[in-house]
């Protein structure tokens, strides 16, 4: 495509939503939720980064193959070489085969949690929004006692406490994490539920769960999914915290945040190898979601169009 | 600037300055605290000082409490590692000798001709004052166990100022006696602490005295000493400065005017503090060692500490799913020949750690240790492990080795040991430890290599301790197979390494209820016997009995000594004495 027709592209962004037409050039036209979207270089990147490092993760290790499961301790500390391309760490395993190996779990987990508390908070903020009055009150109350207490101070209690595996991990950075995607969800809900399409639905006879599910939550999509990359980005955060404290998934699973931690030890040892891949892996997945985030907010702010 | 962007930007500022930091402190300084009328000692990580009595409870008087304590008030027998092997130590003590009845019921020690700071004589009747307190306060005394001091101590009977004769319950052995009993005699200061009252009172008192940490610099009760050095300052935060007595007329004369003891919250707080050059004194951590250049650069010399302990993973022998399995000699020789100690002390520990194969230290050379423990009786053997196994009934499914004949035959699984039982256990280990994660990872590659399943769970050692105590099979908390308190949770003896707590059956720290009646009265046979066979006899039962999982032996710390400083030996039994520092250059 030329520089031409990508200004092209981007002026017929800039109007498609107004003045939407038919006809064969309009249908090559990128759906223009996608091409706001794409104005944004960061966010672009950002899903390069996360496709790239899903990519390394879960169809890496098919192609450079490792055993992860057991140390060596023949072959420990060893740096990069056409062996071990990214070296080896203090027990032996190919330092590559674990970055891919630990990034599922990262992933895994960041993803999932992310999930799980943004539809946790969703639902909990859409029904206070809707119900308003003493409900919305005491549901509120319950974000606010929760949201004063540090969500890294309760996993790391619950991780001292019952040592989880990933699935555990998922379950209490999901339940952790919920509190701010319900607020925001609560806010929009208190703005949608006056509008005249929700009042006719009630009017007509429509329940009040009909409503919520067919109404608020498709228009707050925009704000679901933008709070989800951010719940995202920062449970891969709370993974790689707990595990660096020693209180992440046990051996032989790992994740970067486990790595990093291991490696640090070798910080004055010029072992840069545990240290570098596992960080970088961290700052660049976080990065990525947090932009992804971004950029979605920008596509689907109407004012900013 | 939108709240993600935010994010981000925050997000490389944190790493920017994260590598700044690094970069900084990869530096050297020149700082340096090196002064001849001063030394600045590492207090180990997370460790605070807050008692300075030399009595107390088991909460006060840990390893490093105690250091302190016996700079100022000496004790009776100092028997120690302080002057290179463990020995008693006269030149440490207020005692000059301990006559033994040739019947070994009694002993009758001989006072040097010492005083008080106060230029009071230090006398029999300052023993006897230590020894009524213990007496009439045994139950909240940290070295109370019930059969032993002070219940086997019959009598206190005083000759003259400088001569007392204590008559035992019964003949011991008196190496055993000096070393682990008589060694916890501290003479105490009767004209300035005994305020009235019984023997309980007092103690009530003088505890009551020692729990005011801020008092410790002023009260007039602690400045009576008898010791090396007196308090200047104890800070509630941790650091401790001690000045030398001036009226000190013992054998270690204190060469360094002044000793600064500091507390670091973390051992990589006291790295840094080493790296800047504030430190004289301090430590590193094993997997550390490879940066020895940079320390020897800095003007250090990295010396490790070599501990009198053993390290080891005891089996709960009552757990209801492996319980049975574990009582199977064949089976806890399965698990030990699948562990290949010396390349975990080699690798993992970067040569600082010792093989240990029995219930001996095995760090330094002693008379305790056999032959049969010295020679490795279960040498590592993958497939010899797997043979001992599938010779008694148990056959590899998915991986893991599962019993198919069952029975006490024997070539069958052995008694209690159901059909379909699989060779898979958990160990609940310490968190928080790089060395401790990559030793149980290394043992769980090797244990699957002969067809164990060896599952890890961590958690802070404190929650460790409580989650694995000993308890009967029907007990809710008996679920726990095999326990591991860390690197740093390696068992320190007394002078004289007698088991009793350790493996006697219901010994009050034999976690995993190990039995065994042969070894029962090998124990007892060496607190009484006159003899070294008896201990050795039981360093060879152990050995060949496995009631727990030997393990390699690590230094007490990795030291790190500022070039000059000398003239001492690093006692393995873990204290520190500053008398014994001077700069030499």
């Amino acid at each position: 495509m030329s520089a031409a027709q990508g200004g092209r592209f981007r002026s017929a962004g800039r109007w498609g939503l107004v003045a939407p037409r038919g006809g064969a050039a309009n249908r090559r036209r990128p759906a223009p939720l996608i091409a706001r979207f794409a104005r944004n270089k960061l966010a672009v990147a950002g899903v390069l980064v996360v496709a790239l490092f899903l990519f390394f993760c879960f169809v890496g290790p098919l192609l450079y193959s490792t055993d992860q499961t057991h140390t060596d301790l023949t072959q420990v500390n060893l740096p990069p070489s056409g062996t071990h391309w990214l070296g080896t760490d203090a027990v032996g395993h190919d330092e590559l085969g674990r970055l891919m190996y630990g990034g599922k779990i990262s992933l895994l987990v960041g993803l999932a949690a992310g999930l799980l508390a943004t539809v946790i908070g969703t639902l909990w903020g859409a029904v206070a929004g809707y119900a308003g009055g003493w409900v919305d009150a005491v549901m509120m109350r319950v974000v606010d006692a929760g949201i004063a207490i540090p969500a890294l101070f309760i996993l790391l209690v619950v991780s001292a406490i019952t040592s989880p595996g990933p699935l555990g991990l998922i379950v209490i950075l999901g339940l952790v994490s919920w509190l701010v995607p319900s607020r925001l969800v609560r806010a929009e809900t208190l703005t949608l539920k006056n509008r005249d399409y929700v009042l006719t639905l009630r009017a007509t006879g429509g329940t009040h769960g009909r409503a919520i599910v067919r109404h608020i939550l498709p228009n707050s999509v925009s704000t679901i999914v933008v709070a989800a990359t951010f719940q995202v980005a920062d449970a891969i955060l709370l993974v790689a915290y707990v595990s660096y404290l020693g209180l992440g998934v046990q051996p032989p699973s790992t994740d970067w945040g486990g790595m990093l931690s291991a490696g640090l030890t070798a910080a004055y040892s010029g072992r840069w190898w545990l240290i570098v891949p596992p960080g970088l892996a961290i700052i660049l997945v976080v990065c990525a979601f947090n932009a992804i985030g971004d950029g979605l907010r920008d596509a689907f702010d109407v004012r900013g169009r | 600037m939108s709240p993600a962007r935010t994010r981000l930007v925050a997000g490389a500022a944190a790493l920017m300055a994260g590598t700044l930091l690094l970069a900084g402190c990869s530096g050297t300084s020149d700082a340096s605290s090196a002064s001849k009328d001063s030394i600045n000692y590492a207090l180990p990580a997370n460790f605070t000082p807050n008692w300075i009595l030399p009595i107390g409870t088991a909460a006060h008087l840990n390893t490093n409490n105690k250091s302190i304590a016996d700079s100022l008030w000496e004790p009776l027998v100092a028997y120690d590692g302080s002057t290179g092997k463990i020995a008693w130590n006269k030149a440490g003590s207020v005692a000059t000798a301990a006559d033994f009845a040739a019947d070994g019921k009694s002993v009758r020690i001989t006072l040097g001709d010492r005083h008080w700071s106060d230029g009071k004589p230090i006398t029999s009747r300052d023993v006897q004052f230590w020894f009524d307190l213990i007496k009439a306060n045994k139950a909240q005394w940290a070295g109370y166990n019930p059969g032993k001091a002070p219940d086997n101590w019959t009598s206190f009977k005083t000759e003259d100022a400088r001569h007392f004769t204590i008559t035992f319950d019964r003949s011991y052995n008196p190496q055993w006696m000096l070393a682990n009993e008589l060694n916890q005699i501290t003479p105490l200061p009767q004209h300035v602490w005994d305020k009235g009252g019984d023997a309980k009172q007092v103690w009530t008192f003088l505890n009551d005295a020692a729990k005011n940490i801020a008092g410790y610099e002023k009260n007039a009760l602690w400045q009576t000493i008898s010791g090396p050095y007196a308090v200047k300052s104890f800070s509630t935060a941790g650091k401790v400065v001690l000045t030398a007595n001036k009226k000190y007329d013992g054998g270690e004369k204190p060469a360094i005017p002044t000793v600064n003891l500091l507390p670091f919250t973390t051992a990589d707080a006291e790295k840094n503090a080493l790296r800047s050059g504030s430190v004289d004194y301090g430590y590193i951590e094993a997997t550390d060692l490879d940066q020895k250049d940079s320390f020897t650069a800095q003007g250090y010399t990295v010396k490790p500490w070599s501990g009198w302990a053993i390290t080891y993973m005891p089996y709960n022998f009552n757990n209801p799913a492996m319980g049975a399995v574990f009582k199977q000699l064949y089976a806890r020789q399965a698990v030990q020949r699948s562990i290949d100690q010396t390349t975990l002390a080699k690798v993992v520990f970067n040569g600082t750690a010792v093989p240990g194969y029995g219930p001996i230290p095995q760090g330094q050379a002693s008379d305790f240790l056999s032959s049969v423990q010295k020679s490795d009786p279960y040498p590592f053997s993958t497939s010899a492990a797997r043979q001992l196994l599938t010779d008694h009934g148990w056959t590899e499914q998915g991986g893991v080795m599962t019993c198919t004949s069952p029975g006490s035959g024997a070539s069958q699984c052995g008694e209690g040991v159901a059909g379909g039982t699989k060779f898979a256990m958990q160990v609940l280990s310490q968190s928080g430890s790089t060395v401790t994660d990559n030793m149980m990872s290394a043992i769980q590659s090797s244990l699957a290599k002969t067809g164990i399943k060896f599952a890890i769970k961590t958690a802070p050692v404190n929650s460790v301790l409580s989650q694995t105590p000993q308890c009967t099979s029907g007990q809710s908390i008996c679920t726990w197979q095999l326990s591991f308190f860390g690197t740093a949770g390696s068992w320190y003896f007394n002078a004289f390494p007698t088991g009793d707590s350790l493996f006697q059956t219901k010994g009050g720290s034999n976690f995993g209820n190990y039995s065994n009646p042969e070894v029962d009265k090998l124990i007892s046979a060496s607190t009484t016997s006159s003899s070294n066979e008896a201990i050795q006899g039981y360093s060879a039962a152990l050995a060949k009995d496995l009631p727990v999982i030997w393990l390699p032996e690590p230094v007490y710390q990795v030291s790190v000594v500022r070039n000059g400083l000398g003239g001492f030996s690093q006692d393995s039994l873990a204290n520190f004495h500053p008398a014994q520092w001077k700069w030499t250059s």
